[in-house]
């Protein structure tokens, strides 16, 4: 155990020490302002340019694919692109977030989010709950109140205890799964000894969380916590020392009625969790939830700095690719934000303003700074952390086998619908993708594409059969009424990838399938697998 | 204990120092971005390492088997259980009589009987005996056959680098491959419902120069979309496509009736024999590693009817491989290796079995560079503590390494930060290296 203790210590790198304190800018100021004005004056002080703004059809697909997990219609693009609206980038921004999509697809990142271990998101209830949440516009901090305090006597609510339950075999995994997902800390690195590099960290942190969490357990499927229960660990030095509850930022929690119970009281209690395991209720709750403390100082003043920047870091990572502070768990004194005043500000602006998730993602999203082109085609090309050019975000197998699906419908099929059947047949599109979405890797940082991947698309016969068919209400179907090679390659290239096709792409395309005389239907197939496999359709550009 | 030696080491000071000189103000710490270690992956730089190519077939024993049944018996012991030990052709060292086949052949076998691995559950004991080590919180370690596939494995390979057959076993979620910082370039090729991999095959519906015209479509068009665009991600999925057409070259090696009648009697009809005999195929190819997972060791209740059954498959099949090795002149290339997550107890339960045991248990290692007929390791008169010469996971690994010619402190680089293939400190059994 001791060994295993040993390996599990991790080694941090240090990143150099930021500038001192600067006054931020006004709390009034719009969220996207203020990120523009941060992000230029970083940009100006490191003496790069910027890229351009991306043009409307990138903008569009990205927004599209950032808020509601898929690709626009070629009907949405060119009521997009065609507007002369000055407002038009607020009036999409806001619709996206309206639609039943954003809840759908911003519940499927928060899960990953919440579960990286893809195992743990078998059962699909955190999910639900999640996307609950997010339709009822849940706060932030009330879902981490909720999931960490679930209320196990409302079905509705149960799910929520799903990030809690998958954990409590391992109270040590549980502590850091916790500091990581709602702190943006990963105190584990000092659960066999004070972090070598991290000052922030010591044993006392890890085993200071530990003890808030180390007397929740499992009762049947329902939470079960003890109102007594020391944690012990054996420090580097010195003899063995009992761990008082302590959060990241220092402050300690007393329990000083935490008695171990006699023998009588033990038998009581033990009534008290059998009967209601055989009653399928939520056991008892202690007089001193140590968890509830947890959950009430982490919010409390000063310390819900952590809570807030590492939402806003998250959140800027999601919409980015990359994060203020990097990695998402790093977050301490000797790994500085790219931009420091910048997360003060917004963590800051996210918890005065209740943690209000869609008026962040709107104010990130509406930022220029969100809408630069990813293409650089000068040398010394800035790096990300500059934010200075867009990066390319590999999609979630889900938004690739949405899109595939919307790829593959004829885009005439979505037009002149009601809103509502608009929604209806995206959700229908959603649902007949989980199958290849199953198939495909969960992205994290510095992720790669396999061999598998490439094999699947080249071999499977679920993608043929489901998404090379040129049944009626195809793309590929539409092609049909086409008589000749280049109305045709023009028409795949602008459903799929939403622009029109270049004079290069048009003329390769047409030899291809001219090469194929007398079995265009078989070319066609193999120019929309060329397009989907391509780079252009893969990522987030 | 060598706890000064990781988290706070000199060395590490050093690579820190340097690091924060180069970094400047980008400085992302622990970013793993995979750019340098990209650069070392590059063709050039390889070639040299590769001359002779060492490759690794690993038969896993996934549930755990019993070291008392296998290679450290313990016959007359209160916890020795019914069967004898036999002699073998090693001076000195006797295996269980289940083992007839490996008793004649240990001249070409190291026996480790001296692992104590700490770790008694399946699912991370199996990570740790893959890995050689516990993941940290923010780095997960490339697995041992992603290691070999990264070292061995040609950039140009018109095959799999690294193969794992782990079908109709109870252990598949437990022991995963893993590529860790490595990257999805690395990961298995996983055969986990039949010895044929999925969609190696091309469909009906496409002939065969039009599935390679696609592809060539596919990267003119890609072409366009890449200028002036970078990401390392895209990268990864340009090579995943060039690769396809290789690996689907490579299809005849899985299919096992591709070998002489006469070859596939002498492994036999098993399905683990059948799936050796393609291991034995793959790295006759080129495959650096190929993993054979063999399951339902796990033998909590009668564990003696189990080894009765299970031990001579692995003893027909593990001789009939090295027999076969041999004969092609390969045995210097091709390491063979037994391994699972942990041994069992040597205690024997209430119901005739054995549970898991990390303590003091077994592996072999075969071929390459291993110091052959040697016995390293040496457990109690009742196999319950190691009291001599004990190998955890780490040395294990650096033992390993070594023979296969790899330096065990060699670093991979993520982000800026060194990692070598061992912890620091971790060092080989330098008599088991020949």
């Amino acid at each position: 155990m001791r060994l295993r203790l040993l390996l599990t210590a991790a080694v941090c790198v240090l990143a150099p020490r930021a500038v001192g304190a600067v006054e931020l800018p006004s709390a009034s100021a719009p969220v996207e302002k203020v990120i523009d004005q941060l992000i230029d004056a970083a940009i100006a002080d490191a003496g790069v340019t910027p890229a351009a703004q991306a043009d409307d059809a990138t903008i569009i697909r990205r927004l599209t694919l950032d808020l509601v997990g898929r690709i626009p219609t070629t009907g949405e693009v060119d009521a997009y692109v065609k507007s002369t609206d000055a407002d038009k980038r607020a009036k999409l921004v806001d619709r996206l977030i309206a639609a039943p999509g954003f809840v759908r697809h911003q519940a499927a990142l928060f899960e990953v989010m919440l579960n990286p271990e893809g195992d743990r998101r078998g059962s699909g209830a955190l999910r639900d709950y999640l996307t609950s949440a997010l339709k009822d516009g849940k706060s932030w901090d009330q879902m981490f109140r909720e999931m960490m305090l679930p209320n196990e006597s409302d079905p509705k609510l149960k799910g929520a205890g799903d990030f809690l339950r998958g954990r409590l075999n391992d109270a040590d995994k549980l502590t850091s799964d916790v500091s990581v997902a709602f702190f943006g800390v990963n105190v584990s690195c000092a659960q066999c000894h004070n972090h070598p590099h991290v000052k922030d960290w010591t044993q006392d942190h890890f085993y200071g969380m530990k003890a808030f969490l180390a007397r929740t357990f499992d009762n049947g499927g329902f939470l079960g916590e003890r109102g007594y229960g020391v944690i012990k660990y054996k420090p580097t030095k010195g003899p063995e020392r009992t761990a008082q509850m302590m959060f990241l930022s220092g402050t300690k929690v007393e329990d000083a009625n935490a008695k171990e119970p006699t023998a009588a009281e033990q038998k009581k209690e033990k009534e008290a969790l059998d009967k209601a395991k055989a009653a399928k209720t939520p056991p008892p709750a202690p007089k001193f939830s140590a968890r509830a403390k947890l959950v009430e100082v982490a919010l409390q003043g000063e310390n819900a700095e952590f809570f807030a920047r590492s939402i806003a870091n998250r959140m800027w990572h999601r919409f980015f690719g990359t994060g203020l502070v990097s990695p998402l768990d790093q977050m301490h004194a000797e790994n500085q934000p790219s931009h420091p005043e910048l997360l003060a500000w917004l963590a800051r602006d996210t918890a005065g303003h209740k943690y209000d998730l869609r008026r962040l993602i709107r104010g990130i999203v509406m930022s220029r700074a969100y809408s630069r082109s990813s293409q650089y085609e000068s040398e010394n090309r800035p790096g990300n952390r500059t934010f200075a050019v867009a990066r390319l975000k590999p999609m979630t197998p889900m938004q690739l086998s949405t899109s595939l699906r919307i790829a593959a419908t004829d885009p005439a099929s979505f037009d002149n619908l009601k809103p509502e059947e608009f929604e209806k047949r995206i959700e229908q599109a959603e649902g007949a993708a989980r199958g290849i979405a199953a198939l495909v890797a969960q992205p994290t940082d510095n992720f790669q594409i396999g061999v598998g991947e490439a094999l699947l698309f080249s071999n499977g016969d679920r993608v043929m059969r489901e998404l090379l068919t040129d049944n009626p209400g195809t793309t590929l179907g539409r092609l049909k009424a086409m008589k000749e090679p280049k109305e045709a390659v023009e028409f795949l290239v602008k459903t799929v990838y939403g622009r029109s096709a270049t004079a290069d792409e048009t003329r390769a395309l047409v030899a291809y399938v001219e090469k194929r005389k007398g079995r265009e239907a078989e070319a066609y197939k193999q120019v929309l697998w060329a397009l989907v496999t391509g780079p252009e359709f893969r990522f987030s550009y | 204990m060598r706890r000064s030696t990781f988290c706070g080491s000199a060395a590490h000071a050093l690579d820190r120092r340097a690091f924060l000189g180069g970094a400047g103000a980008a400085g992302a710490a622990l970013a793993a971005d995979m750019t340098a270690l990209n650069a070392l992956a590059a063709p050039a730089v390889n070639k040299d390492l590769k001359k002779t190519q060492k490759r690794v077939i690993l038969l896993w024993l996934a549930g755990g088997a019993s070291q008392l049944e296998t290679w450290d018996p313990k016959p007359g012991a209160s916890t020795g259980g019914p069967f004898r030990s036999i002699q073998t052709d090693v001076p000195g060292l006797r295996i269980s009589e289940l083992m007839p086949k490996m008793a004649a052949r240990m001249k070409t076998t190291c026996v480790i009987r001296g692992l104590n691995t700490k770790n008694g559950d399946h699912g991370s004991a199996a990570m740790t005996m893959m890995r050689g080590r516990r993941d940290e919180a923010a780095l997960r370690y490339p697995d041992l056959g992603a290691v070999v596939a990264r070292e061995f494995g040609l950039a140009d390979s018109k095959v799999p680098d690294y193969v794992t057959f782990y079908t109709q076993t109870e252990g598949r979620g437990m022991a995963p491959g893993a590529p860790g910082f490595l990257g999805a370039r690395y990961a298995p090729m996983e055969l986990t419902t039949n010895n044929y991999p999925e969609f190696i095959k091309k469909l009906d519906g496409i002939t065969d120069l039009d599935h390679l015209e696609r592809g060539e479509l596919r990267s003119l068009l890609g072409k366009q979309f890449e200028k002036g665009r970078n990401s390392e991600t895209m990268n990864s999925q340009n090579e995943a496509y060039q690769r396809v057409r290789g690996i689907m070259a490579s299809e005849k090696l899985f299919d096992v009736t591709q070998e002489p009648q006469k070859v596939r009697d002498r492994y036999g009809p098993t399905q683990f024999a059948e799936q050796t005999l393609i291991a034995r195929r793959l790295v006759e190819a080129g495959v650096p590693f190929v993993r054979v997972g063999r399951a339902w060791w796990d033998s909590h209740g009668q564990n003696f009817e189990t080894h009765q059954e299970m031990v001579p498959e692995l003893d027909h099949v593990m001789a009939t491989l090295l027999d076969d090795l041999g004969e092609r002149g390969m045995l210097d290339d091709v390491m063979v290796m037994t391994l699972a997550e942990f041994g069992r107890t040597p205690s024997i339960n209430a119901s005739l079995g054995r549970d898991h045991f990390a303590s003091a248990w077994s592996c072999t290692i075969s071929g390459a560079g291993i110091k052959r007929g040697s016995v390293y390791g040496k457990s109690d008169p009742k196999g319950q503590t190691v009291v001599a010469e004990e190998v955890d996971a780490g040395s294990l690994f650096a033992t390993v390494y070594s023979a296969l010619g790899l330096d065990p402190n060699k670093n991979y680089y993520v982000g800026s930060r060194p990692v070598p293939l061992v912890n620091p400190g971790v060092e080989a059994i330098k008599a088991l290296v020949s």
